[in-house]
């Protein structure tokens, strides 16, 4: 399937795609664009306004996705909470990761393009997966 | 702002939400009021362009139409350079308001037990952090405030001997 997303993208956008790809369409296929109206009619738009996989009541377009496809796999909430928080910084949760990740997320958009930012983050939100997933199980934080 | 360049871009929001209910309303003000935007008049505001403030502005466009209200996002310019530096100008006294109450209570606290002054330290460290973060036109009271709030006992200093000032 083809997914689309506003180019230039950022840490909601990365993580829907590393969300999309590993855990809802593993042949998934991003494309960007700048308007809105130049999503191919073929394709699945997400983090864009007024689509079905935006921002909707207060969520990030992660947290919605999570809901659309009923992922209730509470290490994927737990990454839900450190992206809503980078991305709308709103305390709505206590994520005290978030400024780092959002930082280092803006800094790889000056020198990647948004293909390239979806490779290099992959692994990252792997990691980030498997370290809360740990975490989870642990009870305390994975050495 | 360098004086000799042209006016900026601006992002400009304009929406009108229906009186009641006054809970999305409210959010709505919250959340503009948390970003620090500029209110040009009713139901317009303004933050200098860049893709942050322009994709937090259109996401609050959209919640405002899901609670049945109109909303626009628009990028203008100022049509005179006076006119932009009235906008900053506003903008950064209502930073620099935020950042004098900061001064201030970091002030009143110089006189607290170490313990507390650490415990308000902390608390102030992200009040000044959350005005950063709508801090667009700095004016010379964030740098009071900073150095204000770096003098107090700190849980970071108090570890140590209290030199470890950045």
């Amino acid at each position: 399937m083809i997914w689309t997303t506003r180019a230039g993208i950022h840490i909601d956008r990365a993580a829907c795609a590393w969300l999309i790809r590993r855990f809802v369409d593993a042949d998934a296929d991003f494309t960007f664009v700048s308007d809105p109206d130049d999503v191919p009619p073929s394709a699945t738009p997400f983090d864009m306004r007024g689509v079905e996989l935006g921002h909707h009541d207060g969520d990030c377009s992660f947290e919605t996705i999570l809901r659309r496809y009923e992922l209730t796999d509470s290490v994927l909430w737990r990454i839900a909470e450190i992206i809503h928080e980078a991305d709308l910084d709103d305390e709505r949760y206590d994520a005290p990761e978030a400024p780092g990740l959002d930082t280092a997320l803006r800094g790889l958009s000056m020198v990647c393009d948004d293909l390239e930012i979806l490779t290099v983050t992959g692994p990252l939100f792997d990691g980030l997966y498997e370290f809360y997933r740990r975490a989870l199980l642990l009870g305390h934080e994975p050495a | 702002m360098g004086a000799e360049r042209s006016p900026g871009t601006w992002v400009l929001l304009s929406y009108r939400m229906p009186r009641e209910p006054s809970t999305p309303r409210i959010a709505v003000w919250r959340k503009l009021k948390r970003l620090g935007v500029a209110q040009l008049s009713d139901g317009l505001v303004a933050l200098p362009a860049d893709a942050r403030t322009r994709e937090h502005l259109e996401w609050i466009a959209d919640e405002v139409m899901e609670h049945g209200g109109m909303a626009g996002i628009w990028l203008a310019s100022p049509a005179t350079q006076a006119q932009e530096r009235q906008l900053a100008e506003s903008m950064a006294a209502a930073r620099a308001d935020e950042y004098r109450a900061l001064t201030a209570a970091a002030a009143d606290a110089t006189d607290l037990p170490a313990a507390e002054q650490s415990r308000l330290s902390t608390r102030l460290r992200a009040d000044l952090r959350r005005a950063n973060r709508r801090d667009y036109f700095p004016p010379p009271e964030r740098e009071e405030a900073r150095a204000a709030i770096d003098g107090l006992q700190s849980p970071v200093h108090s570890a140590g001997k209290g030199t470890a000032k950045r």
